[in-house]
């Protein structure tokens, strides 16, 4: 697994120990971050002589540098049935795989929540640095067949830490907006990377001409169709209307959705990654 | 519209036909979300077009194999004409010429001797011409001209309604009163086989005029005899008829055959000791049939151009108004059945190969 995630902070992490993101610890860093009194941070070497004769109090101002701290990461991962589709279950593991990793890099904490019809303990990983626990998580997905809704990731917030950490929330969307409005309000305390799966198969490949008969994954329901060429291109057109929708709610609580429709790579969600921080 | 079906057992299989309403029999590719695809009413109808069909189809398949008609049914007509029964003489003097003789077959050139080969179609254009007065060359015989001539007569007769009846040794049922041409037709046709021995007119009579017993009086009746003879009617068949004629209200013609040289109807006796039933019993017959009460007619025919003449009269007196039922037969609908299930399953067929599987 060579691929990483360069993913950085726009904000500053509160995490005590030192790592590779902006933080709010000040310490060993390279970016001045404030004066202090010396008796605060007792370190002579760095007393700024210009700021000590500035201060009307007449002591010994010290700078300080901001600290690199970690931070956790999280992926908040929709489990339900929808995301069986075609590579979807396959295009999960994988990111799983490379965010684990690119968290280790980082020397961050990585942790998983898997939501299906609600939040079950076998499919919760929490953050830490295990790659071996991430792994042997990556196999049991592979052979899980996903079933049911999305309706465990109302209360995955449950699951998160207090304080703002950095959540993949990677789903299809394919549930109401409603419900995805209520999904972001609980998240509003974290950092959230919105990561939107489809596939074309599911409205770009669909025929000319025929009769088809589709078989909903999560409420079984059956419709058939008769494909012609208006329709489709009304399909087509209901899909561009949705994603128009989900933009506009995910920026409606200030994130931006990167989706993935043309089969995953990690250099598209590195990219996506760069430009959030820029 | 009566409907019914041969075994109502089958029908316990319709319910088979409720099973499209519930499978659709097509093969399903899983969709994410389906509530994204808009809604589309053309694809809601041909659906349930679909559906449609296989129900129909199961259905036909069902009340085929149940055996579906439609019972027979009467229809109310009302048309001009009369309910004939045709009362043939069957015996075996029918089966000669109007000479009295065996008939010779078509043209075989008896008389002409050597006659050219297409001398020989001429002839036989000329045989259709009355030849009984001068000698017939190559005659055809009674049974064969007044089948010709009645089929002729039934042909024109296509609102009456008729019935055949026969008589030699003793009566012949042969077709009840109906409007179906065809019958008759098929019924004056049999009588080409070799005839019967004797004329027993009596018995013959009875039975045409039991006929119109079960029949509504209606349009006139009419008891079309035809023969080349008559026989002596006994003292008691002579009472039953002149009854039945009467209750039945039937009208008699009499197309009388004759053979050359024989007695004719209405030939007087030259000597007083023949003036009896038996030696004269055409004339006694003629008497008899004048003296019943009811209209009758008769005809004395000695050729095929004299019958087609008594025919052509009959023809045009025997024309009122008459109002009858129709008979329409039952009718097997399970091969009307088959054929749109066979239809509706090709339709269904054709659709599976505009499926799409994913």
């Amino acid at each position: 697994m060579t691929e990483t995630l360069h993913y950085r902070l726009p904000w500053q992490s509160s995490a005590v120990y030192p790592g590779a993101h902006p933080g709010q610890m000040i310490g060993a860093g390279h970016l001045f971050k404030r004066h202090e009194p010396l008796i605060a941070s007792p370190d002579p070497r760095r007393i700024d002589l210009r700021a000590s004769v500035l201060d009307p109090f007449s002591s010994y101002r010290v700078r300080v540098y901001q600290q690199q701290s970690t931070v956790n990461v999280y992926l908040i991962a929709d489990m339900s049935a929808s995301m069986g589709y075609a590579d979807k279950q396959q295009t999960l593991i994988r990111f799983l795989l490379t965010a684990a990793n690119s968290a280790f890099d980082y020397g961050d904490k990585f942790g998983f929540i898997g939501c299906t019809e609600r939040i079950e303990h076998r499919w919760l990983l929490p953050a830490g640095q295990h790659l071996g626990r991430v792994s042997a998580l990556a196999t049991q997905l592979e052979r899980l067949s996903f079933s049911g809704s999305a309706n465990g990731l109302q209360n995955a917030v449950a699951f998160l830490p207090a304080e703002r950490s950095l959540v993949f929330l990677l789903s299809d969307c394919h549930f109401p907006l409603s419900q995805l409005r209520a999904v972001l309000g609980s998240l509003q305390d974290h950092d959230v990377i919105p990561l939107v799966l489809w596939t074309q198969d599911e409205y770009a490949a669909l025929p000319n001409w025929g009769l088809i008969s589709f078989q909903d994954m999560e409420s079984h329901a059956t419709r058939t169709l008769f494909m012609r060429p208006a329709f489709r291109q009304k399909i087509s057109t209901a899909y561009q209307q949705r994603q128009r929708d989900l933009k506009h709610i995910f920026r409606a609580f200030g994130s931006e959705p990167l989706f993935i429709t043309e089969g995953y790579n990690t250099q598209i969600i590195n990219r996506h990654l760069q430009q959030r921080v820029a | 519209m009566n409907w019914a079906v041969n075994s109502p057992w089958a029908l316990t299989g319709l319910l088979l036909a409720l099973l499209p309403l519930f499978n659709s029999g097509m093969r399903t590719s899983p969709a994410p979300w389906t509530a994204l695809i808009p809604g589309d009413t053309l694809s809601a109808f041909v659906v349930c077009c679909l559906r449609l069909c296989a129900v129909a189809a199961i259905a036909g398949l069902v009340l085929g194999m149940a055996g579906l008609h439609r019972t027979e049914q009467s229809r109310e007509r009302i048309g001009h004409g009369a309910h004939i029964v045709l009362l043939l003489d069957r015996s075996s003097s029918m089966d000669n010429t109007f000479a009295g003789r065996a008939p010779n077959g078509v043209d075989d050139g008896k008389d002409a001797g050597g006659t050219p080969p297409r001398m020989g179609k001429v002839e036989q254009r000329m045989e259709r011409l009355p030849r009984a007065m001068h000698g017939a060359i190559a005659e055809e015989s009674k049974a064969t001209a007044a089948r010709r001539l009645l089929t002729d007569f039934v042909k024109q007769r296509q609102t009456d309604l008729i019935g055949v009846a026969e008589y030699s040794t003793s009566p012949l049922f042969v077709m009840p009163l109906t409007e179906n041409k065809n019958a008759v037709q098929a019924a004056i046709a049999a009588t080409a086989t070799p005839a019967l021995g004797f004329t027993h007119v009596s018995k013959g009579l009875g039975m045409a005029i039991s006929f119109f017993e079960q029949q509504p009086v209606t349009g006139s009746r009419i008891v079309l005899l035809v023969s080349d003879g008559a026989a002596a009617i006994d003292h008691d068949s002579e009472q039953k008829l002149r009854e039945w004629f009467k209750q039945q209200q039937v009208r008699l013609y009499w197309i009388f055959l004759r053979t050359a040289g024989s007695p004719g109807i209405f030939d007087q006796p030259e000597d007083s000791r023949d003036d009896n039933a038996g030696a004269m019993p055409e004339l006694y017959l003629h008497k008899f049939f004048l003296g019943l009460g009811s209209p009758y007619q008769a005809y004395e025919a000695e050729s095929p151009d004299a019958l087609k003449q008594a025919i052509a009269d009959i023809n045009k007196l025997e024309n009122l108004p008459m109002h009858y039922f129709e008979r329409i037969p039952k009718q097997d609908l399970s091969a009307v059945c088959y054929g749109v299930a066979a239809f509706l399953l090709l339709v269904l067929f054709g659709v599976k190969f505009f499926e799409v599987k994913r």
